[in-house]
């Protein structure tokens, strides 16, 4: 396990915990598009943070589940493991 | 007779999935000619429990209906729900581009006596084994009665008027009278109906309390109501979900009316309290012919509610000589559901189904494992009797005390 959350692990956690396939690097390119147009919700995003709260051990910032994009999240997510680290 | 509805509301597509048939058509093979699909209870868990017969279906593959990410937010129930759905909106010839044009005009109603039941077991077992950061979110959803209402409209873009019932088995036929009533008030289009998944373990162990389930391990003997042999219902999986539209703006459309919904009423007696299901059933036969505007003797079939427990079975076959007088002698009796299982609030939906394929075919579909009829009734068994049908009586019962009858009439009979 890395110290910092790829978009890899992040298009494995979105399949796991919402259903959504999409390649890594497609998700890549669609850095800046919305997880409202990649089909997560809500509830499927918060699934998401719950998964990485449980693989890391730490939990992430609130705002972390409120996150619109992927790369949003991501920089979320491995500034708190950073912070952490 | 006046019409007592000007509005009235059709069935024009029907989408089944159940323990003889993951499709309208195999469902309606197996009915006709009597095959039954009780067998053991093979469902993970559930080897060990006293419940040994059921209804389980079988021949469905979720994950070739449903996508993914539906899939891991649903129960089987739902599964079963978006699955018929798709199959009696594809039968009412109504696709994505005709309900995207005006997303409010089309609503949804299912009822549901369990819930998600295996959703539910496995996230409660990650509570309790792991802890509270294990509970996927979306167990605050899936395991919820609602939640079939919620993702049929959801995914299929629905946005019209949306409920759910939950008034016991009998809660099936409730959710077509409302679906009825929801076109009488003007909406366009209702997707109704019900569907359960109660065979998994946790679900199944809510069920070895209700005295009324049979614990008998053969197939051929575990569900027999009506004979001297009843000892209980076996439960089952599956359901239908009816697509339902004003009678007149389906056949602007072009669409095949199977059928009318055309009365429905529903009374309440108390739990297990079989002997006075009898009144009930009665009062709400009287007043589904009422509302349908219909004469007793103009029922040319009745499916029964066939519970296998020889009290209630007793006050059924009395309800219905009560209701329809010298009639209800005479007048076919069938109760398929002996050979798929009692699937709770999906029986009544599935015996509708039936009951609309029945008139369409001209065949009433006969009751299996039943051989000895023991009350006054004629009752179909062997095998499918010919007769021109041109109404149908449904009639359920619910172990919490709801009784139930719909009075459906056969598509051509209505057409003015």
């Amino acid at each position: 396990m890395s110290d910092r959350i790829t978009v890899e692990e992040l298009a494995e956690l979105m399949k796991k915990s919402a259903g959504i396939t999409v390649a890594s690097d497609d998700l890549q390119r669609q850095y800046d598009i919305g997880f409202d147009a990649l089909g997560i919700d809500s509830l499927g995003l918060l699934g998401i943070v719950g998964e990485l709260e449980n693989r890391y051990g730490t939990p992430m910032p609130p705002d972390a589940e409120r996150s619109k994009t992927p790369r949003q999240f991501l920089d979320q997510v491995n500034s708190a493991l950073l912070a952490g680290a | 007779m006046t019409e007592p509805h000007p509005r009235r509301a059709a069935v024009t597509g029907i989408g089944v999935i159940a323990p003889n048939g993951a499709s309208t058509e195999s469902f309606w093979k197996s009915t006709q000619e009597g095959l039954s699909a009780l067998g053991p209870v093979t469902r993970e868990g559930c080897e060990h429990l006293p419940l040994r017969v059921a209804g389980e279906v079988r021949e469905f593959e979720p994950s070739a209906a449903v996508e993914e990410r539906y899939l891991v937010q649903t129960d089987r129930f739902t599964h079963f729900a978006l699955a018929a759905t798709d199959l009696a909106l594809e039968d009412a010839r109504l696709g994505q581009a005709d309900t995207g044009e005006a997303p409010y005009s089309v609503g949804v109603v299912t009822a549901a006596g369990s819930g998600g039941g295996e959703f539910g077991q496995r996230e409660l077992q990650r509570l309790w084994g792991k802890g509270s950061r294990f509970v996927g979110p979306y167990q605050s959803i899936a395991w919820f009665y609602a939640a079939s209402t919620g993702q049929v409209s959801i995914r299929r873009g629905f946005k019209g008027p949306c409920s759910v019932v939950a008034s016991d088995e009998a809660g099936g036929l409730d959710a077509l009278a409302h679906a009825a009533r929801a076109v009488r008030r003007g909406t366009d289009v209702i997707v109704a109906g019900a569907t359960e998944a109660p065979l998994a373990p946790y679900s199944v162990v809510c069920q070895l309390g209700y005295e009324e389930l049979s614990t008998c391990d053969d197939p051929e003997r575990a569900y027999r109501p009506f004979t001297q042999g009843a000892c209980g219902f076996v439960p089952a999986e599956g359901g239908a979900m009816f697509v339902v539209e004003a009678e007149s703006a389906a056949r602007e459309r072009g669409a095949r009316v199977r059928a009318t919904l055309a009365g429905h009423a529903a009374t309440f007696t108390g739990a297990s309290r079989w002997e006075l299901s009898r009144e009930g059933l009665v009062e709400a036969i009287r007043a589904a012919l009422a509302d349908a505007g219909c004469a007793p003797e103009e029922i040319d079939v009745v499916f029964a509610d066939a519970l296998g427990v020889p009290e209630a079975d007793r006050a059924e076959a009395l309800a219905i000589a009560d209701a329809l007088g010298a009639h209800g002698r005479r007048v076919p009796v069938t109760a398929p559901k002996t050979g798929i299982g009692r699937g709770y609030g999906a029986a009544p939906v599935l015996d509708s189904a039936a009951a609309v394929l029945a008139m369409e075919h001209g065949l009433i579909p006969p009751t299996p494992h039943v051989v000895d009829v023991c009350h006054d009734l004629d009752l179909v068994t062997g095998r499918a009797r010919p007769a021109e049908l041109r109404t149908a009586l449904v009639l359920s019962r619910g172990l919490m005390g709801s009784n139930s009858a719909l009075v459906l009439r056969h598509g051509a009979t209505g057409a003015s």
